[in-house]
């Protein structure tokens, strides 16, 4: 009988133990989250016990250890670019030191989407207090972003992401830029003046000259461009799609974007301009990256100047020693007078309501600041949103960036705000129509199409 | 029974009512999203620190006393029967932690508007019926079928043949078994990957067009191909031990009445082997069914398709991944548990036939 009690409680202790190791594992885990949730709501009290919300686990006391690393007040911040983890290690770093606050950063790597791992965290109720979202997020997070209107950086840019219920809710940490990237130099030595092509006509004229160049320019073809669908599609679907949304259309003018939220439509004649333009650039492609490529292809060709344009944006050569030319952007003319690129914040910095708004609401007004701004531009390479930051960024677009920006000729990246997952579809027209299959009248009837029974799904 | 003694009865039934409360109250802490119990308030270094008995433990602690419970519950008749439920205890709770209660949820969620967030209301079939109104989806439900039928009869036809050439007196017989084999030791994703390289790259060196991958139609038949490539090697396998299960007499008896290679191979091995093909069949069909990482990496599911009158633009979309792309992808996640709810039945029926075919044959053995 003792025998039998003593082995069922070395059971029962073992069985304690594993739990307890096991929990310890994932509190470390969640450790900053544990302290960031100092305000206990308490609001269920009985006389004698009282039961608090907190967001922290059952495990709180499994580990005292890890929770005493991070102060009460230190804010979690979800990553979506693993390319500038380091630096933003490295803001944290300075955060640390100048402020005595902590940031804790979280990086989602390579193929894992962050707004998937949001949603994982989500349901684990393990959310970080600041995490990026894409424009037409926000409507999935609606409710559980906090307003930041007010804040002192708000002054100083005009980036910043407004939602009809909720107010300011998304920090801008970048600008990034959109159009036909061009080599300067190439086209200095063709004898074709960027500044001169806002017409289809001026396109068409510089694209002959061009090609017929082409041995003595040394190179491949005139677009850089791709429409392959699987590995693109998000360039095709909804970087080049969003020109035909907003090329030639003022930051806030949502005009195309709004038709096409109601219910998939889509302005005809506008399309099938833009259908002639990119039918030219399917014309001038290397053939070979046209349908096959892979985007590694297209910015190496770019690099190597075989292509004179580019169908990416400002992240597609981010050091000065990637290339040994000067790079501009030229915009999508399709339609006479279309002067504008796309240029804004692709994605935001949000503070989730329930988590530390006070912590995030001071880490935002510090990164506007100057000490942040230096690591950001200098170090990640970033394009600064702010209008006192002295830092000139170090990409070789920036100054053609800069200068539609100042000149007010940009437009919004309003191709964000499109129903999930349509560039999905429509990347596969932009490969038919490369492809041949279809013709600059297909391709507007095939879209139209495409669009308006993925609205109605 | 009145051979226990009243401690033990106590510790037993103390134990029971004890767990079975602990257990209640961890688990209405917790549906309730009340929280954790805190005990009383601390002070330790100059902060008042909250010692918390937290709503996981007490569902442990619970659990335990439920075991210690039942395990001195005063009885001799059922008392195996305890031990043998305390034994099973840790699987059946991982099992319904795992797969019984995310099916029920699943199912629950495929009656809402649930976007991976938040839901705001239920909405009956409302997401069947819409599944079934997407042209898009019942495509991929036709495409996998094909690809379903298309790799029963190739991946088998590849793997017998090869299994054939592996029982053979040829040289460098280790080698081939296992060069065969290999690609199934490889993932889907990266075997994906590696044959987009090879479609992409290298095929096109030789022929001249555009890769296979861009087609629709060709892309379709590519998968067919890396899955083939991956899958025989392992049916192969299969094959090789049914075909060494074969009695050597039977064989040298045919020999001995004059029957050629080919009459042996339709007369005597086909059908001694009878079962190892039901076998193989059905692991090729189900595993077929839910292709999912070669589809992903190789097309991504693109391509463009006239079906139904309209222009669809997941061409080579299976099943498994319509299903993930609607919900992850799309962002339309309740739709993805409807779509789920009907690829779990398909696979359902598939395999009660398939258990059904198999006893039958081995009662027939």
């Amino acid at each position: 009988m003792k025998k039998k009690l003593m082995s069922v409680l070395l059971a029962g202790t073992m069985v304690a133990t594993l739990a307890a190791c096991g929990t310890t594992g994932t509190t470390s885990t969640t450790t900053s989250d544990t302290a960031a949730q100092p305000e206990a709501q308490t609001e269920t009290q009985t006389e004698t016990q009282t039961e608090t919300q907190t967001d922290t686990t059952a495990t709180t006391e499994a580990a005292p250890a890890a929770t005493e690393t991070a102060e009460a007040g230190a804010v979690r911040l979800l990553n979506g670019k693993p390319e500038i983890n380091d630096q933003m290690q490295a803001l944290a770093a300075k955060y640390n030191e100048e402020t005595g606050n902590t940031l804790v950063v979280e990086t989602i790597g390579g193929d894992t989407n962050a707004s998937d791992e949001l949603k994982k965290m989500y349901q684990a109720d393990n959310m970080p207090d600041i995490f990026v979202i894409e424009a037409n997020q926000a409507a999935n997070w609606d409710g559980m972003l906090a307003d930041l209107a007010g804040e002192e950086w708000t002054n100083k840019t005009g980036f910043e992401l407004t939602d009809a219920s909720m107010g300011t809710i998304g920090f801008p940490y970048t600008v990034e830029a959109t159009a036909l990237g061009y080599n300067a130099d190439i086209l200095a030595a063709a004898g074709v003046d960027p500044a001169s092509l806002t017409s289809p006509d001026a396109w068409k004229a510089a694209c002959e000259t061009l090609d017929s160049k082409k041995d003595e320019l040394g190179i491949t073809a005139v677009f850089g461009w791709c429409a392959e669908p699987t590995n693109l599609g998000w360039s095709s679907g909804t970087h080049v799609f969003g020109q035909y949304l907003d090329a030639g259309l003022k930051a806030d003018d949502t005009t195309y974007i709004d038709l096409l939220n109601d219910g998939g439509k889509i302005d005809e004649a506008r399309m099938k301009n833009f259908a002639e333009f990119i039918g030219m650039m399917n014309q001038y492609s290397d053939p070979a990256l046209l349908i096959d490529g892979t985007y590694d292809n297209q910015v190496a060709g770019f690099k190597e100047g075989k292509y004179v344009f580019i169908t990416q944006g400002n992240w597609c050569v981010t050091s000065p020693s990637d290339v040994s030319f000067e790079c501009g952007f030229a915009p999508y003319a399709f339609e006479d007078g279309i002067n504008t690129i796309i240029a804004g914040p692709p994605s935001y910095w949000v503070a989730y309501k329930d988590g530390n708004v006070d912590g995030a609401k001071a880490f935002f007004n510090w990164c506007a600041g100057d000490s942040a701004q230096n690591i950001l531009v200098n170090d990640a390479g970033l394009v600064s949103p702010f209008d006192d930051c002295q830092y000139e960024a170090v990409n070789p677009f920036y100054k053609s960036m800069k200068s539609y920006i100042d000149a007010g000729n940009y437009s919004g990246w309003h191709t964000m705000l499109k129903k999930d997952g349509l560039q999905n579809q429509t990347c596969n027209v932009f490969a038919d129509y490369a492809k041949g299959k279809l013709d600059a009248d297909g391709f507007v009837s095939t879209m139209a199409q495409v669009i308006s029974s993925y609205y109605a799904q | 029974m009145g051979n226990f003694s009243t401690g033990r009865k106590i510790a037993s039934f103390g134990s029971l009512i004890l767990g079975l409360v602990l257990l209640i109250a961890g688990l209405a802490l917790s549906i309730t999203g009340a929280g954790d119990l805190i005990l009383f308030t601390m002070n330790i270094g100059g902060k008042a620190t909250p010692i918390i008995f937290g709503r996981g433990i007490m569902c442990v602690i619970g659990v335990i006393l439920l075991i210690v419970g039942l395990y001195l519950f005063p009885t001799l008749k059922h008392h195996r029967a305890i031990i043998n439920f305390i034994f099973l205890f840790p699987l059946l709770f991982a099992f319904l932690v795992t797969v019984i209660i995310p099916l029920f949820l699943g199912i629950g969620y495929s009656f809402t508007d649930w976007n991976g967030i938040k839901m705001t209301e239920t909405v009956g079939f409302y997401n069947y019926t819409r599944m079934f109104k997407q042209p898009a989806f019942l495509w991929s439900i036709l495409l996998t079928f094909l690809f379903v039928v298309f790799n029963m009869i190739l991946v088998n036809l590849v793997a017998f043949l090869l299994a054939l050439l592996c029982t053979s007196k040829i040289k460098g017989l280790g080698f081939f078994r296992a060069a065969y084999f290999l690609p199934n030791l490889i993932g889907g994703i990266v075997l994906g990957y590696i044959w987009q390289f090879i479609f992409s790259q290298v095929v096109t060196k030789f022929s001249g067009t555009y890769s296979m991958l861009s087609d629709t139609k060709t892309a379709f038949v590519a998968i067919i191909i890396v899955y083939i490539w991956q899958y025989a090697g392992y049916i192969m396998l299969i094959y090789i031990t049914g075909l060494n299960t074969i009695p050597g007499d039977v064989l040298e008896a045919s020999s001995i009445d004059g029957a050629n290679a080919i009459q042996t191979l339709f007369n005597i091995k086909i059908p001694m082997i009878a079962p190892t093909i039901t076998i193989c069949t059905f692991l090729t069909l189900t595993s077929a069914f839910k292709q999912f990482d070669v589809n992903l990496a190789l097309t991504g599911g693109k391509g463009s398709v006239q079906f139904l009158g309209s222009y669809i633009a997941n061409g080579t979309e299976m099943l498994a991944l319509n299903i993930y792309t609607t919900a992850v992808i799309n962002n339309d996640y309740a739709l993805g548990q409807a779509k789920a709810v009907l690829f779990f039945i398909i696979l359902a029926v598939v395999s009660i036939i398939q258990v059904r075919i198999s006893n039958k044959k081995e009662v027939e053995l």
